[in-house]
């Protein structure tokens, strides 16, 4: 049998695009990934959606569908002024943080969501967070190598002022160029008591409630106003600035926070 | 016909095999459209519905080797690889088992962009267009492209990261405008531009693994080139012709690793005689002897 070009170029055609169309009808026709990260195998967190196979295509939205961070929480994290945070693209990060001297992408979304739900993660590699970010991971449950490897680990925010005139109530932002023992102690294994217990107290700040599952129209609603742009605010120190009755509040916020348990 | 010195003599003239070009381009094109819907799609614009969802990882069958490993041994693709990238290898390597590496000759958009920039090569240097390469460097450096796909697949086999896509000129091609592209890509690209003014297909020949993944069928492909050496008037047009240099006025069938299934060679196209280069199955050789 002998083939000239126009019917080779018809079975070329007619096999790929077929093939295509075969293959779609089965279902075997994925352009895009699940969004659905792979499990922990082994371990303590056996079973668990594993931050290392967070992926640049993921939102903030189906980061907090696999590990249950809220998207507010990582939008504030990696400084993302968005209306709607869920749609954002993690591999959007790298060209935001382009000029921050050190690589801030996917693999420090990776790390921020392994820190926030108190998991292991490859310590192995320089990963670098935003001081946004670090600010919120000093309020969780950190041991004293991962206090340590955040400690030497992150940068300023874009158009930050430097970290000395930082205020006061904020952690001391370390340059990664700097010697961890240099740096004044994190808050290794301290975390605000209200993180670990979900009670509602003085220290307790909005992420914190974001972390424990109260949505933020919840949150709103409670208040009778919007939440500060700035979610690492302790909501007292909100209420006590909105003229709000801090000891009214914080019942109803526990109730909601109670709901969720 | 022209009539020399009292005798009318057929004039040959070598025809091109049109309808490849229409081919390579009708991909190009649409390559060059899926790629630029997802940048609009990511960027909130507007987009074509059907090509919305499709990354350019996504529709690329190198993508499906790259991951092999990490599926067999984990059951899960290499980041950015996508199932569909595993359904084109396998109706890529179903075609290059029945008429060899037509993918790359007949579909790959790189090829495509490479054969139109030494369009103007040979233009340039006429007859030492595509001899630049001394014999005995260029048979080495044939090989090489398995070197390239060995250290491919051990590097993503070993990162789990598509490694390849920071090298991948045909990735720098319709990303060239993306933060996602690398300089090194952007400078392979332009090496591979650059060099296909001397080279007929520089990356093809040299460097692409997935060339050399498909180049191994020509060993076995049921449809294959074929010379019939009874008809055959020897005046090496079909060796002068072939982009990959192959020199086939020497052989009866083609297994040459490099060969793409361009059939530029043939008598459709450069060979004046008829029926003696073929792209046949090995029944109809026989057939025709």
């Amino acid at each position: 049998m002998t083939l000239t070009s126009k019917p080779l170029a018809a079975l070329v055609v007619v096999i790929l695009f077929g093939g295509i169309f075969f293959s779609s009808a089965l279902g075997w026709w994925q352009t895009e990934s699940t969004k659905e990260a792979a499990k922990i195998t082994s371990g303590e967190f056996a079973g668990q959606a594993n931050p290392a196979d967070i992926r640049g295509s993921y939102t903030f939205g189906d980061a907090e569908k696999n590990f249950a961070v809220p998207a507010a929480v990582l939008a504030e994290a990696f400084g993302i002024q968005d209306s709607n945070p869920a749609a954002f693209a993690v591999k959007g990060l790298e060209g935001m943080y382009s000029t921050s001297g050190q690589e801030i992408g996917t693999s420090s979304v990776r790390l921020f969501v392994a820190f926030y739900k108190g998991m292991p993660y490859d310590l192995s590699t320089d990963i670098y967070l935003p001081e946004s970010a670090a600010t919120i991971l000093r309020t969780r449950t950190l041991n004293s190598e991962q206090a340590a490897y955040l400690a030497a680990h992150t940068v300023p925010n874009p158009g930050a002022a430097p970290a000395t005139s930082a205020p006061q109530t904020a952690p001391q932002t370390v340059q990664a160029t700097q010697t961890p023992s240099a740096q004044p102690t994190p808050k290794a294994g301290t975390p605000s008591a209200s993180s670990t217990d979900r009670t509602v107290k003085g220290t307790t700040t909005f992420v914190d409630l974001l972390g424990w599952g109260v949505s933020q129209a919840t949150i709103e609603k409670v208040l009778g106003t919007s939440m500060p742009a700035a979610q690492v605010t302790k909501i007292k120190d909100y209420c006590t600035e909105k003229g709000l009755n801090f000891e009214t509040i914080r019942p109803a916020l526990q109730a909601e926070v109670d709901k969720v348990k | 016909m022209i009539t020399l010195f009292g005798k009318r003599i057929r004039l040959f003239r070598p025809k091109s095999i049109w309808i490849r070009k229409v081919v390579q381009w009708g991909f190009f094109i649409l390559i060059a459209l899926i790629s630029v819907n997802r940048a609009l799609a990511e960027s909130g614009g507007v987009s074509i519905p059907f090509l919305a969802n499709a990354s350019l990882h996504a529709v690329c069958p190198f993508g499906g080797v790259e991951t092999l490993y990490q599926f067999v041994t984990v059951g899960t693709f290499v980041q950015k690889v996508h199932q569909a990238s595993f359904v084109l290898m396998i109706i890529s390597l179903l075609l290059a088992i029945l008429f060899g590496p037509v993918f790359c000759g007949w579909v790959c958009p790189l090829g495509t962009i490479q054969e139109f920039v030494s369009n103007w090569g040979r233009k340039l240097f006429r007859r030492r267009f595509n001899h630049f390469v001394p014999d005995k460097l260029d048979k080495v450096l044939r090989y090489l492209r398995y070197g390239v796909l060995a250290w491919v697949i051990y590097m993503t086999a070993v990162t789990g990261t598509l490694i390849f896509a920071e090298y991948d000129p045909y990735f720098a091609l319709f990303n060239f405008w993306s933060s996602e592209v690398s300089i090194i890509g952007l400078v392979i690209l332009g090496m591979t531009l650059g060099l296909s003014l001397l080279v007929e297909r520089p990356w093809c020949k040299y460097a692409c693994p997935y060339g050399a993944v498909l180049g191994i069928t020509n060993l076995f492909r049921v449809f294959g080139i074929r010379r019939n050496e009874s008809t055959c008037k020897a005046d090496g047009a079909c060796s002068i012709m072939c982009p990959m240099n192959i020199p086939v006025d020497s052989k009866t069938v083609v297994r040459d690793h490099q060969c793409i299934s361009c059939l530029e060679c043939t008598s459709e196209a450069v060979c004046p005689v008829a029926k003696t280069v073929q792209f046949s199955t090995r029944v109809a050789l026989r057939g025709a002897k």
